[in-house]
């Protein structure tokens, strides 16, 4: 009989259950088709409906913003102590209801809330040109501002006018057609505005175009100049002048194309005749540019590897050591903690010649101070979980002895570290970096610290040259950090923050400053690092991202002005030195440039590549899989560190290319010389 | 007839043994594996790659299968600066989807209750400050909330009946019951001798506790004090400690039989494995393979505790089998290095 009830039981609640699971139920909700206004608060109830419209009540309701957590999901935030929903930021938002039911099953609904702007107080309309002249189209800015004072700019204003001397088309873009006042009237949200524009007539009587170049290479950065005389032959000053180009390639295949600016520079990345013009309302001048290759490329000769078969390769320094040889160390990635010191006294015979091993998964950064007896070592992956640094004596290569382990602070893993005189910069759980004095190498003591400061900092490189930290800061760009220069009265104990550029993608993780030798411009080179794609250990892996060139000439102002991006391969590590760029492009080797001159646009594009270097070989830990790491040219040679086959050199010749081996096909196009 | 019954229940039950499937992630390789075993051989089905930073350390750490068994989920410790947690499918093991959460996001359980997923948020990096729970929605997985608890916290472990979270604050040596309906702390205690207790984290707990699991059918939660070697049991009823059990070296990750059992301990400074008859109060003591001894999960039927040992520097990570009753490890297999989270997935016959 007990047997028989506890069956009867076992069946009806599996039955119930069953029951239960194959109700179909849908969250309802108030939250549906909610509109809220900024600062308003709703209580939102839910419940549980199946198919019949049969209410089953929730044992709770937890309310979230799809957004998550952080500071981009505060336009709408959940009060769970009261229940309620605030609505902080106009936009369409999604609330998500969770009904817990009573027997435990979850049942979720997305349901979007619109939150209203709040109405418009004021619309503006301002001309962005000092002057507007006859047949010229008529650069607007729109601005809403509303009573809750957010602004919103280029919203779509009603436009209309009753003057006959301008035109609207459907698009608002305005055209002054002869001279003379216009009003030009807007509405939105119920608000009227009016503007009232002085159309002139064109006083240009007569154009001149000026160049500095009529025949330029590829990624010359030309200077164009209109200038505009009246009848009388005197020049009108502050011409609103539009510049533009069109041309034809060399190669019928290909565009003739370029970038041309507002203030009349232009770069032409094709070879090919070019034509570049200058307007201002009807009236325009042209002027004819010859583009010839840039004929930079030369003979790229690999002179010496140092191959790592066990592991793959990480970073590697070249040094000059005491006795006055060279030597180079390289550090290991997800392997056992080694890291390799090297003779490459004859970069064509590079020679294994010691190595230190620490508990360590991945030595990922190596350093060597400027008198070449110290190096630091990165630690990721230590069986302690403290990770850290580890100070070398390295001073005799041939027999490098451990002088201290630090990790305070440290204990997240180190990525990068920098040496500048007597001061470790070590990266910190990828958030900030600390400074670290190793005065006594035996004895190293924290002595300051810098983050960002920012909800989310996160860091990924540090480079100190001339007192100058760069720090890249992922999403946060570049930071320069004043930590013994002077320029912001900082030091290693005082790190100062003095400038900063960031960009869009938010990839930003290595730096490296650059002093143009031959424009004496100061740029920063700020490189990504993205893999689009993921990791795929069974194949080659898909990289992006590519170099930033920012003019920090003016450092309060600083302008993104060149990129250097190689299709279908991502920027690694790189090395600058005499207007040469040297960078690792992961699987596309590494590449050297030439960022001579002015810079200007897409520099791949501008034929300025003069060789390159694929570092994979045969006989490496993954055969023949170039993954180049990073670059640094030591005393005329290239040394670079490959992740599948650890170290290599060579030279850059000061030979052109031999063609004896090119293909016949090859489209060899002109050039100056 | 019935022996012939009995015989041939018998020969079914040689014929098609169990087979038990479970995933360990290996922290220092960036890899999944998907591993079974069949009772007597332990073998690796699948090694899966994960993160997305080819020449970055992601740090998988922690694992959990939901309770469906359609998806698991991993902790990554490492981003920028935000660790996150990654969603896949059991039958593809490719990713569906990832949602950031806090610093070096570690252990993590989905309750049966909410079907939201806790994770903890470790962050060992070296700032002793308190860190959070972070509270998952796995269907949209959206981080609903970051619950403050102490500092290091580790060990996210879930009531039977799925409505409270566990987990112990290693630096600051706190037990926090966290209610998985109202997503409040609910009750905290004090672990170390003497209940002294310290939100901001200044005060460095003796017992380290790394790991805290309640009991399947009891009233009671049982923490690895990690630095104070020993088992600390709680009532939670009472909100109490009632034992505290010695153990070797650094217990670390404990797991507690489904029939209530067996607690099974890591003992991580002392590459061994305790396992404890709980009622009758019975320590053995089995050595691992290989060094650092990290994770542990108990198979349902109680039969196996399934092991991962880290090893150290360029040695592979380990899985050890050990026969519970027997006390003994049966089988081994080498995974990827500094092997540490580890999750059963199932058992098909």
């Amino acid at each position: 009989m007990k047997k028989f009830t506890f069956y009867l039981i076992v069946s009806a609640l599996l039955l119930s259950s069953s029951t239960m699971l194959s109700q179909e139920l849908v969250v309802k909700s108030n939250l549906e088709g909610l509109t809220m206004s900024v600062g308003e608060t709703f209580k939102p109830t839910s419940f549980a409906e199946n198919l019949k419209g049969e209410k089953t009540l929730c044992q709770a309701v937890i309310y979230y913003n799809k957004k998550g957590v952080f500071s981009t999901a505060k336009a709408v935030t959940v009060n769970r102590d009261e229940g309620t929903i605030r609505a902080n930021e106009p936009g369409t938002h999604e609330i998500v209801a969770l009904c817990i039911g009573q027997q435990g099953q979850r049942l979720s609904r997305t349901f979007p809330v619109q939150v209203d702007f709040p109405k418009a107080k004021e619309i503006k309309i301002t001309l962005s040109t000092s002057k507007v002249y006859e047949e010229s189209y008529i650069p607007l800015d729109f601005e809403v501002v509303d009573e809750m004072n957010f602004i919103r700019k280029n919203e779509f204003f009603q436009l209309s006018t009753d003057s006959n001397n301008i035109e609207i088309d459907a698009f608002n873009n305005v055209k002054a057609i002869s001279p003379g006042k216009a009003v030009l009237s807007a509405s939105f949200d119920d608000i009227s505005t009016s503007l009232t524009i002085n159309v002139l007539e064109n006083p240009v009587d007569k154009l001149e175009l000026k160049a500095g170049l009529d025949v330029a290479r590829t990624g010359d950065v030309v200077n164009y100049q209109a200038i505009g005389y009246d009848k009388e032959g005197k020049i009108i000053e502050d011409l609103p002048f539009s510049y533009t180009f069109s041309g034809k390639a060399v190669d019928k295949s290909n565009t003739a194309s370029g970038l041309i600016m507002s203030d009349g520079k232009f770069v032409a990345e094709v070879i090919g005749e070019y034509l570049i013009s200058a307007s201002i309302g009807s009236r325009s001048v042209s002027r004819p540019l010859k583009v010839v290759g840039r004929g930079v490329e030369r003979e790229v000769l690999k002179v010496g590897k140092g191959v790592v078969t066990d592991k793959h390769t990480s970073d590697f320094w070249v040094f000059e050591g005491v006795d006055g040889r060279d030597y180079a160390v390289t550090g290991t990635w997800g392997a056992d903690g080694t890291s390799f010191f090297w003779d490459v006294t004859d970069p064509a015979d590079i020679k294994k010649i010691d190595s230190v091993k620490v508990d360590a998964r991945t030595v990922n950064d190596v350093k060597v101070s400027q008198d070449g007896r110290i190096s630091v070592i990165s630690r990721e992956g230590a069986s302690d979980r403290k990770n850290g640094i580890i100070i070398l004596d390295v001073s005799n290569p041939y027999d490098v002895k451990i002088l201290s382990e630090y990790t305070k602070n440290l204990t997240g893993g180190v990525h990068n570290v920098f040496i500048d005189n007597d001061h470790v910069y070590a990266l910190s759980g990828s958030q900030k970096y600390y400074v670290i004095n190793i005065k006594d190498p035996k004895n190293p003591v924290e002595v300051g610290m810098f983050e960002v400061g920012k909800e989310g900092q996160s860091i990924h490189d540090v480079w100190i040259e001339d007192g100058i930290a760069y720090s890249s800061n992922w999403r946060d760009g570049v930071y320069l950090v004043d930590v013994g220069n002077g320029i912001a009265d900082g030091s290693p104990s005082n790190p100062v923050a003095f400038a900063n550029y960031d960009y869009a993608t938010g990839a930003h993780h290595a730096t490296f400053p650059f002093k143009s030798k031959s424009t004496g411009k100061f740029y920063t080179v700020l490189g990504d690092e993205i893999f689009p794609d993921g990791v795929d250990e069974n194949n080659p892996n898909i990289t992006a991202g590519f170099l930033h060139f920012v003019d920090f000439s003016d450092l309060d102002n600083p302008v993104e002005v060149a990129k250097y991006e190689l299709p279908g391969q991502g920027s690694h590590n790189y090395w600058i030195e005499d207007d040469i760029l040297y960078v690792a492009m992961y699987g596309g080797g590494v590449r050297i440039v030439d960022i001579s001159g002015d810079l200007l646009g897409d520099l791949y594009r501008q034929g300025r590549e003069i060789g390159y270097i694929m570092t994979g070989t045969s006989n490496a830990y993954i055969p023949n899989a170039t993954m180049s790491w990073g670059a640094q040219l030591y005393k005329g040679y290239v040394f670079y560190s490959d992740w599948n086959s650890g170290l290599g050199s060579s030279k850059v010749s000061e030979l052109k290319p031999d063609n004896s081996k090119a293909n016949q096909y090859i489209n060899k196009t002109p050039i100056i010389d | 007839m019935s022996r012939f019954v009995l015989f041939l229940l018998f020969a079914v039950s040689v014929g098609y043994g169990q087979e038990y499937y479970f995933y360990a992630a290996a922290e220092s390789d960036d890899t999944v594996s998907l591993i079974s075993f069949d009772g007597e051989t332990i073998t690796e089905e699948e090694r899966i790659p994960v993160g997305i930073m080819k020449t970055e350390i992601e740090g998988p750490h922690g694992l959990t299968v939901d309770p469906s068994g359609e998806y698991w989920y991993l902790s990554l410790a490492h981003g920028n600066p935000y660790g996150s947690v990654v969603k896949y499918s059991t039958a593809t093991n490719r990713p569906i989807d990832k949602t950031t959460l806090g610093m070096f996001p570690a252990s993590m359980q989905i309750s049966s209750l909410t079907g939201l997923l806790y994770c903890v948020n470790f962050n060992l990096h070296g700032e002793m400050k308190p860190s959070s729970v972070s509270v998952v929605d796995p269907e949209t997985m959206t981080e609903i909330k970051q619950i403050q608890t102490g500092v290091m916290p580790h060990g996210s472990r879930i009531s039977p009946n799925g409505r409270f979270q566990y987990s112990v604050a290693m630096m600051s040596g706190e037990l926090f019951e966290v209610d998985a309906l109202t997503l409040e702390v609910n009750r905290t205690l004090s672990l170390d001798k003497g209940g002294k207790m310290n939100h901001k984290g200044m005060h460095h707990s003796p017992v380290k506790p790394t790991w805290v699991t309640p009991h399947p059918t009891q009233p009671k939660v049982y923490v690895a004090g990690n630095g104070s070697n020993e088992i600390i049991e709680i009532d939670t009823d009472l909100w109490e400690i009632t034992d505290r059990i010695d153990t070797g070296k650094g217990p670390y990750n404990i797991d507690i039989s489904s029939n209530g059992k067996f607690l099974v301990a890591t003992l991580k400074g002392d590459a061994k494995t305790l396992v404890w008859e709980i009622d009758k109060k019975k320590q053995s003591v089995v050595a691992n393979n290989s060094s650092v001894t990290h994770g542990v999960v108990i198979s349902p039927d109680s039969k196996f505790a399934f092991v991962t040992v880290e090893g150290v520097g360029g040695e592979p990570g380990l899985v050890d089998v050990i026969d519970i009753k027997k006390a003994k490890v049966v089988s081994s297999l080498k995974i990827g290095k500094q092997a540490g989270g580890i999750a059963f997935w199932k058992i098909e016959e």
